[in-house]
């Protein structure tokens, strides 16, 4: 039982960490982003790329795998998202989804359509500590409650949290304050981007990659967000570690129902609560 | 010119019936006879999509729910493919008319994203719990009885039967388009509150709408079972959803030719130009890229205005 507790708590911080951004873009641009799983299977794959090709260090990998997420998500934002902004809602789940797809193709064009197994060094160098007690897991823990204090703070203590935050409840009258609202919604946007690839990176040695990987997370995160609230950023963070312990106590009983009991949830939450978006 | 088809019901159906016939018989008759059956569920999709306004990613389930139901009622009931058939519709309608007391309550995001989840749940239920009825992975192969000319297995007879089912779905929307009803769902899609301050129940609207729609992409599903003689999880898979919504913008949304020049010109490229597309999914995600940025309105769209 504690072990699946633990694991609740590791696949919420998981969850979090993706969905965040993915709650910020929704609350802020209203904006359905596809192109959030992208990002996050292409944190995994940089990862990848780093240890068995350049055989660099877990840290540095990881590092450069959330470097280079934050070019693309700006690419991304730039010539896809930016163009979108309130247009109707359908092409922009279109417009994003096409870009999930080229992403996943391309992956599947670079490194090959199987999923790479975890026996590449990103596992081996975590099995010793994931022996009895699973250190790594206890670290993606710490490292999303850390992320959840940080980002707690950022919209509290600094100016640019503020007029997000500001902005997220009415972009009007921040706008008519001379702030330009969407500078400050496409910098989230890299920030929220980034997490996407740390999730990406701290999920990667406890699963698999495959090309697919993004279309599966993504589904999961839009859960949680919906749950949560769009644009809530504490209901998002409850809702994530919620998830995270239904997947984890299903999983126990009956492993392939995991994810389809999260949706269950989601509806469940959604007939007590219909969200008007 | 090409307006006044549209106003016409006779002149539209005329119109598919003679493109499809000289495409059958310029081709195959087998591999039309697929492109008609997604014609069909691409008609369903934009019933919700063109007409009520709102865009699903969950549709397949509603395709996979009409193809199993006929699958596993013809497997463990009887025989009869046209008992199948509606049994097909029925479960398709029954299951939308379950999930859309839910689903419809939700717009925009919300909506499309519902039913990405309950698809998922959908080809889970398919996928892992009930082995023994569903068949897995594998999917079930069936075989049907056949009744003198009324014979499934003729290529000739199915093709003409599918023909006949794509021309009374048509008419079924443009009748239901045509309506008062349908110029009711018309002004809820352009402007929601303003129908329901008139003093109306646009949620019992939308529903309708909804398990019509689901009900023709049953029937859809139901064919391709009869078609195939098999069912398999690709029917119900999420991923595919984006082929409809492709069709869709492609042929134009929101009127009955758009869908089914959509579903034609779909079927054509992933069938004839697939060959030559080695990254189908780039091809498929940047052409979606055109359409949401330059090209909104769709073939059919275009040819209207000219």
């Amino acid at each position: 039982m504690v072990q699946s507790i633990l694991f609740g708590l590791t696949i919420g911080g998981i969850l979090y960490i993706i969905a965040i951004g993915l709650s910020l873009t929704f609350g802020a641009m209203g904006i359905v982003n596809f192109a959030h799983g992208l990002i996050y299977a292409i944190g995994a794959y940089a990862l990848y790329t780093m240890l068995s090709k350049l055989g660099t260090s877990f840290i540095v990998g990881a590092l450069v795998a959330v470097a280079v997420s934050i070019p693309i998500s700006y690419i991304i934002e730039r010539f896809v998202i930016r163009k979108l902004y309130g247009q109707s809602i359908d092409y922009a789940i279109i417009a994003t989804y096409a870009v999930l797809l080229i992403g996943v193709d391309a992956i599947k064009w670079i490194y090959g359509p199987n999923p790479l197994p975890i026996g590449d060094p990103v596992g081996t160098s975590f099995r010793v500590l994931s022996l009895e007690m699973p250190v790594y897991r206890l670290i993606i823990i710490g490292i999303s409650v850390l992320i959840f204090a940080g980002l707690s703070l950022f919209f509290k203590k600094t100016m640019v949290g503020k007029i997000v935050v500001a902005g997220l409840q009415d972009q009007e009258a921040v706008k008519s304050l001379g702030i330009q609202v969407e500078k400050y919604f496409a910098m989230v946007f890299v920030m929220g981007s980034a997490l996407a690839a740390v999730g990406g990176v701290l999920y990667a040695p406890i699963s698999t990659l495959d090309p697919y990987m993004g279309f599966h997370i993504i589904i999961l995160c839009f859960a949680v967000v919906i749950v949560g609230g769009m644009g809530n950023l504490r209901g998002t963070a409850i809702a994530a570690y919620a998830l995270g312990m239904v997947m984890a106590i299903t999983g126990r009983f009956w492993g392939p129902a995991a994810d389809a009991m999260i949706y269950v949830v989601m509806a469940i939450v959604l007939i007590f609560r219909p969200i008007e978006l | 010119m090409f307006s006044k088809i549209e106003k016409n019901p006779a002149l539209t159906l005329s119109l598919i019936t003679i493109g499809f016939l000289t495409f059958g018989y310029a081709t195959s008759l087998p591999k039309i006879t697929d492109f008609m059956i997604f014609c069909i569920f691409v008609l369903g999709f934009d019933l919700i999509y063109g007409h009520m306004g709102q865009l699903s990613f969950g549709h397949m389930l509603y395709l996979g729910a009409g193809s199993y139901g006929t699958a596993m009622f013809v497997r463990f009931v009887s025989q009869n493919p046209f008992l199948g058939i509606i049994c097909g519709i029925l479960t398709a309608t029954v299951l939308g008319f379950i999930l859309g007391l839910v689903v419809v309550r939700t717009s925009g995001a919300c909506f499309a994203l519902l039913n990405l989840a309950l698809n998922e749940v959908g080809a889970f239920m398919v996928l892992v719990p009930f082995p023994r009825w569903t068949g897995g992975e594998d999917g079930l192969s069936v075989s049907f009885d056949n009744y003198g000319f009324l014979n499934f297995g003729n290529p000739n007879f199915l093709f003409y039967f599918v023909l006949g089912s794509l021309l009374l779905v048509a008419f079924l929307i443009i009748c239901f388009v045509r309506s008062p009803y349908g110029i009711f769902l018309k002004a809820t899609k352009t402007n929601e509150i303003r129908v329901q301050f008139l003093g109306y129940n646009t949620y019992v609207y939308k529903l309708t709408t909804f398990v019509f729609s689901c009900a023709i992409a049953g029937f859809a599903g139901a064919l391709n079972t009869v078609n195939l003689y098999y069912t398999n999880p690709s029917l119900i898979a999420t991923t595919r959803n984006v082929e409809v919504i492709f069709a869709t913008l492609m042929g134009g949304a929101g009127s009955v030719l758009g869908a089914v020049i959509g579903g034609t010109a779909f079927m054509t490229i992933s069938n004839y130009l697939a060959r030559y597309i080695v990254r189908w999914e780039m091809f498929l995600g940047l052409a979606l890229l055109i359409f949401a940025f330059r090209f909104r309105k769709g073939i059919w769209g275009y040819v209207r205005k000219a």
